[in-house]
């Protein structure tokens, strides 16, 4: 019994160890945000706020601003109260909505994370398992059916998937709607709005999954034809075990471990696409919102999306490299 | 519960890497499987779980059911449960991701629709029974060495107790002491069942079953009681494979066969390799053939018998000079005949080259009466202790060396130069002219006796009458004729007949020793035995005599 929560307190122990590093490229990415506006040429207050939204503010908002962000102070003043802005989820200004940053990509933030977060999933699971199967089969009719098709997939730009399917579902066939998320004044409710999501959510989710799917379905059939090989495989068939088993549970499981690590290298890939699938859907995620915020040029917004964008992926890929500890016994006791 | 295998064929496309295999055995049977990688011993492991890639055709009853027409499900049903096996412990053998007892549960559960908790148990049990630690059951299989991961495997195979137990290279990648462990275990592990061990290692064999099958290119050569098959092989190929094996109870220095498998020739698979072929041997496939609980398939029936001495008797001024001597020479085998001067090695020696007649007895050459005419002494010659005396001080080394051919005019004046220089090489010897020019007295004692040598092999003999042929030489310079002639008898297959009074070096060059005594053979067989166990007491002195005249001459030790 002790020599077991010994060794769990080994685990725990090296999982402190990694979980700096997280830290470590949060702070990093947290510093870059503050020191780069900074570093701009001139006046600070011009760098964040830019040319334009200052001749539209009066002394009073100037005076405001300055105060808020403590720039008239030395810089670890300014260092500090940026922290302390952040720490109460204060991400600046937002000049083009007349509200604070963080209040408008709230707004936006959800149906981002709706659309990538079930993208995500689905077009890993729905991977996963077509690689695993085509894999497990390969040179069946599956496989020679599966294989060209996931080619063709993985060759296309997102935003060209993401025209072609609303062109012909939204504007030929009239299935799905051209924009939004949701029928504005519709007035639904449990069920119906459920729906309503649904079916704004239906084409981008679809380009965003159809794309994802083609990296993780090559990955995990290559990885499954490299595992079939392992001599663990014949002894599980020496055992007599089920093809289900030695599919899924041995071949499959074992499989898995790459293609973990390869999805998690694409989040940042996906999310970049959900930004662009965003504008080609008019999808009100902080894709629309980022290219609302760059064509008004509204630095703060700019600087809080890309803020939230990097801390998601960060989170992802810490999440990703659990799963990875869990998956693989050998990483968790060598790291 | 019983197996039997008749004509079992394994394809890949046009290749066939089983040519019809036999087998048959019964419950409490244990088969070794031996013979060279890429032989087709695991494919034929495999084949009997039906687990191999290849297209089977024949038969595979199993408790009277054929295998081969069993449909896929049916056969899983069968793997783990009725019939398991044991793989190499090599590092992917065992599925990283679970834990030792993981993968044995599952083996069991695999079969069983029991409880979690009694798969768990029996698990452990098995666990238990193989020895492995139990703080180790919990852990994943790179943190178990290979002895450990090994036992996994063989848990695993024995979790629904099989009738029929499959063991490929169980102990391979084992260190001395781990292995002697395994084997331990398995030999507990194989009793009760029928139980087939395929290896290369014979040592490992000869322990763990009591029937061995040689394979050699996907056909059985030789098969019959392991301990028999070791002490006395019958085929060449399954000669060849202990002598290449070091082993603690063979004695003479390790030999390898000539050439390397060929696949897909028609024949006797082993004829490019085999030093005894005939013209048959390339055309048939020999049929297995079971003579006396031995199996054997050669078109010669097995190594020949070269030389018979049969009951030869002399005598001089009524002093028997070799009395009631009978003793065979196999095909490409030394026999050493030892015994102190006086003994009557010499007088036999001249007897077998027909320089004496005997009083009684016969000697018959590849099963005729030895006549000593030219064809006699085309397969049999003699090298003497003096080689210096033994070539005429007239004949510089080439005319020594062409001699035999020119006596028994062979060949024509070309052809006796060219076997003349391919002796002087197989001899190592140089074959330039200033060295063809030279006389023996301006050759070293180790060059004129492998002119000797030469001279002796440009006839192409079978036997080779060697009478203390080194004894004048000095020690490297006859370790170096030592390994010569050995090499000529892996190479060409020759006999040799190895006289010497020196027991010591009879051990090293020898696969039988015959002692002789006053004339009388008294103590014949395998060297190694001879040797550890001498029968007679003269063998055992002599045995003595050697080892304390060598116990003091070794390799000295380092000064500090």
């Amino acid at each position: 019994m002790s020599s077991l929560l010994k060794r769990y307190d080994f685990i725990i122990k090296i999982d402190l160890i990694w979980l700096s590093n997280y830290v470590a490229s949060f702070l990093l990415i947290l510093i870059l945000n503050f020191v780069l506006p900074r570093m701009m040429p001139g006046d600070p207050l011009h760098a964040i706020y830019g040319e334009e939204a200052l001749i539209a503010m009066t002394p009073e908002m100037e005076a405001e601003i300055i105060k808020r962000f403590a720039l008239d102070q030395p810089w670890h003043a300014q260092l500090l109260t940026y922290i302390i802005a952040l720490l109460r989820g204060d991400l600046g200004y937002s000049y083009y909505y007349r509200t604070g940053v963080s209040d408008v990509i709230l707004c936006f933030l959800p149906w981002t994370l709706l659309l990538t977060g079930l993208a995500f999933m689905i077009s890993s699971c729905i991977g996963v398992i077509l690689g695993i199967e085509s894999g497990y089969r390969r040179g069946s009719k599956f496989d020679g059916f599966m294989l060209p098709i996931m080619m063709f997939l993985g060759g296309m730009p997102d935003f060209f998937i993401g025209i072609i399917l609303l062109l012909l579902f939204g504007v030929t066939l009239g299935l799905a709607p051209l924009g939004g998320a949701m029928s504005p004044y519709a007035g639904h409710s449990g069920i119906d709005l459920v729906m309503d999501i649904a079916h704004h959510l239906m084409l981008p989710l679809i380009t965003l999954v159809l794309v994802q799917l083609a990296p993780t379905y090559l990955l995990t059939r290559n990885a499954m034809l490299t595992t079939l090989r392992a001599r663990f495989i014949m002894t599980a068939k020496a055992t007599g075990l089920s093809e289900g088993d030695i599919r899924y549970k041995h071949a499959g499981r074992n499989s898995l471990l790459p293609v973990v690590t390869a999805i998690g290298i694409r989040v940042p890939n996906m999310i970049t696409g959900a930004l662009f699938l965003e504008i080609v859907f008019s999808y009100p995620g902080v894709g629309t919102l980022l290219n609302t915020a760059l064509s008004a040029r509204d630095y703060p917004l700019i600087q809080g999306v890309l803020l939230i964008v990097t801390v998601t992926v960060l989170t992802t890929n810490f999440l990703v490299d659990m799963t990875y500890t869990r998956l693989d016994p050998r990483v968790r006791y060598a790291r | 519960m019983m197996l039997e295998i008749s004509g079992l064929v394994a394809r890949y496309g046009e290749h066939e890497v089983l040519r019809g295999i036999d087998l048959r055995l019964e419950k409490g049977d244990s088969l070794a499987i031996i013979g060279e990688s890429g032989a087709g011993k695991t494919t034929l492991g495999l084949a009997m779980m039906r687990l191999t890639g290849a297209r089977l055709d024949g038969k595979l009853l199993f408790d009277g059911m054929n295998l081969l027409e069993f449909s896929e499900d049916e056969m899983r049903r069968l793997r783990g449960d009725r019939m398991a096996m044991v793989f190499q412990n090599v590092e992917d053998a065992l599925d990283p991701v679970y834990t030792a007892e993981e993968q044995v549960c599952e083996a069991i559960s695999a079969h069983n629709k029991w409880s979690k908790t009694r798969i768990r148990e029996r698990a452990r049990a098995l666990l238990t029974a193989v020895g492995l630690d139990e703080m180790r059951y919990r852990l994943y299989p790179h943190q178990l060495s290979g002895g450990e991961r090994q036992r996994v495997l063989i848990a695993m195979a024995l979790a629904n107790d099989p009738d029929l137990l499959i063991l490929d290279e169980p102990t391979a990648s084992l260190d001395a002491l781990t292995k002697a462990d395994i084997v331990e275990l398995l030999r507990s592990a194989t009793s009760d069942r029928i139980s087939i061990i395929i290896t290369h290692d014979i040592s490992l064999a000869s322990s763990l079953s009591k029937k061995m099958a040689v394979l050699y290119s996907g056909a059985i050569m030789e098969m019959g009681r392991t301990a028999d098959l070791i002490r006395n092989p019958k085929h060449p190929y399954t000669r060849g494979l202990l002598r290449s094996f070091p082993s603690m109870s063979t004695t003479k220095d390790l030999q390898g066969i000539p050439g390397r498998t060929i696949p897909g020739i028609g024949g006797c698979p082993f004829h490019p390799r085999c030093t005894q072929k005939m013209e048959i041997c390339e055309r048939e496939v020999p049929r297995p053939v079971e003579l006396n609980g031995r199996q054997i398939a050669c078109h010669r029936g097995g190594i020949v018998p070269l030389l018979e001495i049969r009951d030869v008797s002399k005598k001089f001024n009524g002093f028997h000079a070799v009395s009631h001597v009978t003793l065979t020479l196999y095909e490409g085998e030394t026999v050493a005949l030892v015994g102190e001067s006086g003994s009557g090695k010499t007088t036999l020696a001249k007897i077998l080259m027909g320089l004496i007649e005997p009083d009684s007895g016969e000697i018959l050459l590849e099963g005729e009466r030895a006549r000593w005419d030219a064809g006699f002494y085309r397969r049999v010659q003699m090298i003497f202790q003096n080689p210096k005396e033994s070539i005429s001080h007239r004949l510089n080394v080439l005319q020594a060396v062409r001699e035999p051919l020119d006596v028994q005019k062979m060949g024509s004046e070309e052809e006796r130069i060219t076997s003349a220089m391919w002796a002087l090489e197989s001899a190592e010897l140089p074959t330039d002219p200033e060295f063809l020019r030279r006389y023996p007295h301006q050759l070293s004692g180790g060059e004129a006796q492998r002119v000797a040598i030469a001279r002796a092999l440009v006839m192409h003999p079978k036997l080779l009458i060697a009478d203390e042929p080194t004894s004048a030489l000095d020690p490297s310079v006859q370790a170096k004729i030592l390994r010569l002639l050995m090499d000529l008898q892996e190479r060409m297959g020759l006999s040799i007949l190895f006289i010497t009074h020196d027991i010591a070096l009879a051990r090293k060059v020898s696969d039988r020793i015959a002692v002789m005594l006053r004339g009388s053979i008294v103590e014949e067989g395998p060297s190694g035995e001879v040797l550890r166990e001498p029968a007679h007491w003269y063998t055992a002195s002599l045995v003595e005599c050697a080892s304390i005249c060598t116990r003091t001459v070794g390799v000295p030790a380092m000064e500090q």
